[in-house]
């Protein structure tokens, strides 16, 4: 079956179907409520503005792209729905966590290689998807999935490309993984 | 009348209140799902974990069906509700570049703070690493204007460019997304991994 | 059941149905039968020439005439700034962001109404805001804008203050040239109906 678990200490996952229903229904709120849809990397552009201007005003006000934000965003940057709305990511994964027992500082990797190279792969990847999610305009959460729902074009020609590419490469990086 | 926030039907204040909790939700469900596991979310890129894709898509179809519905009766106004805009090459390349950041990290920007939130340290790690490439773009984006900025086509629908209705297009995605899962749950039988 | 299995009993109907109805039953930007009659009975979609030349000679930049004749009708002579969309043509792609935005004020003409109404119904019926018909036409136009007819000595004043505001209207449009009237009341000041912010004001979003 596809509901995998730890050991008896922890509940179950999901399953996924009703996982992506539910998904679903929270993403179909944010609609009705706000307007738009879920995201996530928007959050880190947020942070990252808030840092740059906080640091280096000038440096701000002439990086054509903070200004490009700093236009969409009266205010504070870090007053952005998104901000909020990982603020309450955050928060609801750490309840599921707690509820089903999964708290646990750990590095998570394939029994086959070491954590040092799973975290090195982990900042790389990150790297890789942070600079990516900001030439796309969005994520697997913004682009692709809330892309989906309301059909949009270059949405579903991220999420394409997105997991088309990953298929692609998945060879090449198998030894991590499996 | 839904979208309540564009039509001024809640404040701004209540908006991104409510945007916390519909962020609870979403980290939750993610979460209970089994997203805060990288090898889960890498898994169907081998066959062995088709979590992503059932989840993904079931949830990219309801929330469509339930834009549609509500449309139909009347309780929202589909004008106002943001529709991701095209610019056709940097999508492009903006999503092989998240690919291959996505096998290689195996996690994207949300599923990467409920791992954080449970306390996933190579969850932080990519969480690090997203900061150090969205730095990265701000400073060079002064190279890399001309390709955010092309092939803007605004804000077209799927449906509007096959020249299919809202709605057929949306029987035709069910469809396909159903035959995507027969497969995945065949290859999952198929290759099978230990628990993790 | 299995899990799949169940899904699909559900959402497979679900996308049939949706996919059944009619696309414009989904998408309700557009008007209804009832709802056009009732809007063209109230007759707002007209707009007063007297507005129209006020703003013209304001040089008001948010006033777009719209000639809806044929081009050869157009090249004989246009309203001043006018551009021209032939009514046969009108749900062409290239037209769509000047009749469907929320900038302008957007005003059909013809040598009559006729032709401009049609305009106005069309547009009006696919939701789109902002467009109005010029009262009256070209030919209203000709005869009472740009060489408007002295009032008798018996009519009210606002008809002075109106031939005073045509006279000079007419004068600043290049229309015949005759010595206003004596009359009392300031000219008469035409309010232009406001743009609508089309309702469409798409919320920010994305990642």
């Amino acid at each position: 079956m596809n509901s995998n678990s730890k050991t008896g200490r922890s509940r179950k996952y999901l399953n996924p179907y009703l996982g992506g229903v539910l998904l679903g229904l929270v993403l179909l709120a944010a609609n009705f409520v706000s307007g738009r849809g879920l995201g996530a990397s928007g959050a880190i552009k947020s942070v990252v503005a808030t840092t740059i201007e906080v640091v280096d005003r000038d440096a701000f006000n002439t990086m054509p792209f903070m200004a490009e934000y700093a236009e969409m965003h009266s205010g504070s940057p870090m007053r952005s729905w998104l901000v909020f709305q990982m603020l309450g990511v955050i928060a609801g994964g750490f309840l599921s966590g707690i509820l089903s027992g999964r708290l646990r500082l750990q590095v998570e990797h394939s029994p086959k290689i070491t954590s040092r190279r799973r975290l090195v792969f982990a900042l790389a990847g990150g790297i890789l998807f942070g600079f990516g999610s900001q030439l796309g305009r969005g994520c697997t959460s913004g682009s692709a999935l809330s892309g989906m729902a309301v059909l949009s074009l270059g949405g579903f020609v991220t999420m394409m490309a997105i997991f088309g590419t990953a298929f692609a490469l998945a060879y090449f990086f198998r030894r991590n993984w499996i | 009348m839904g979208p309540l926030a564009p039509n001024e039907i809640i404040s701004e204040n209540t908006n991104y209140l409510i945007a916390f909790f519909i962020g609870i939700g979403f980290g939750w469900v993610l979460e209970s799902s089994g997203f805060s596991s990288s090898r889960k979310l890498a898994g169907i890129f081998y066959g062995y974990d088709a979590v992503v894709l059932k989840v993904f898509f079931t949830a990219a179809v309801t929330a469509m069906l339930g834009l549609l519905f509500m449309s139909l009766f009347g309780w929202i106004d589909l004008d106002l509700v943001y529709v991701n805009p095209t610019y056709l090459t940097s999508a492009i390349v903006g999503g092989i570049i998240m690919g291959a950041g996505f096998i290689m990290g195996g996690f994207c920007p949300g599923t990467s703070f409920c791992g954080a939130a449970i306390g996933k340290i190579d969850a932080m790690v990519f969480i690090a690493g997203l900061f150090i490439g969205v730095y990265g773009f701000a400073f060079t984006y002064g190279w890399l204007e001309k390709l955010y900025l092309a092939r803007y086509m605004g804000e077209p629908k799927i449906s509007e460019k096959l020249g299919l209705s809202d709605g057929l297009f949306g029987l035709l995605l069910i469809l396909a997304a159903i035959g995507m899962f027969i497969v995945a749950e065949w290859a999952e039988k198929k290759f099978p991994r230990e628990e993790y | 059941m299995k899990p799949l299995k169940l899904l699909a009993l559900i959402i497979i109907p679900l996308g049939i149905i949706i996919a059944a109805i009619p696309a414009d039953r989904v998408n309700h930007s557009r008007l209804s039968p009832d709802e056009l009659l009732q809007e063209a009975g109230t007759g707002t979609q007209f707009i007063s020439p007297d507005v129209v030349a006020d703003m013209l000679v304001q040089k008001d930049p948010s006033l777009r005439l719209i000639d809806v004749r044929t081009p050869e009708e157009f090249d004989a002579y246009s309203m001043p700034g006018a551009v021209n969309i032939p009514l046969s043509n009108l749900l062409a792609d290239e037209y769509t962001d000047i009749l469907n935005q929320d900038a302008y004020v957007n005003v059909f003409y013809s040598n009559g109404s006729v032709y401009a109404n049609q305009a106005w119904m069309i547009t009006r019926q696919l939701g789109y805001v902002n467009n109005f018909v010029l009262e009256g036409g070209l030919n209203y136009w000709f005869g009472n804008i740009l060489s408007p007819e002295a009032p008798s000595q018996t009519s009210p004043n606002e008809e002075f203050a109106k031939y005073d505001f045509r006279k000079s209207a007419a004068a600043a449009l290049g229309g015949g040239s005759v010595v206003p009237a004596e009359s009392v009341t300031p000219a008469v000041k035409a309010v232009k109906p406001p743009v609508t912010a089309r309702a469409k004001k798409k919320p920010s979003g994305g990642c």
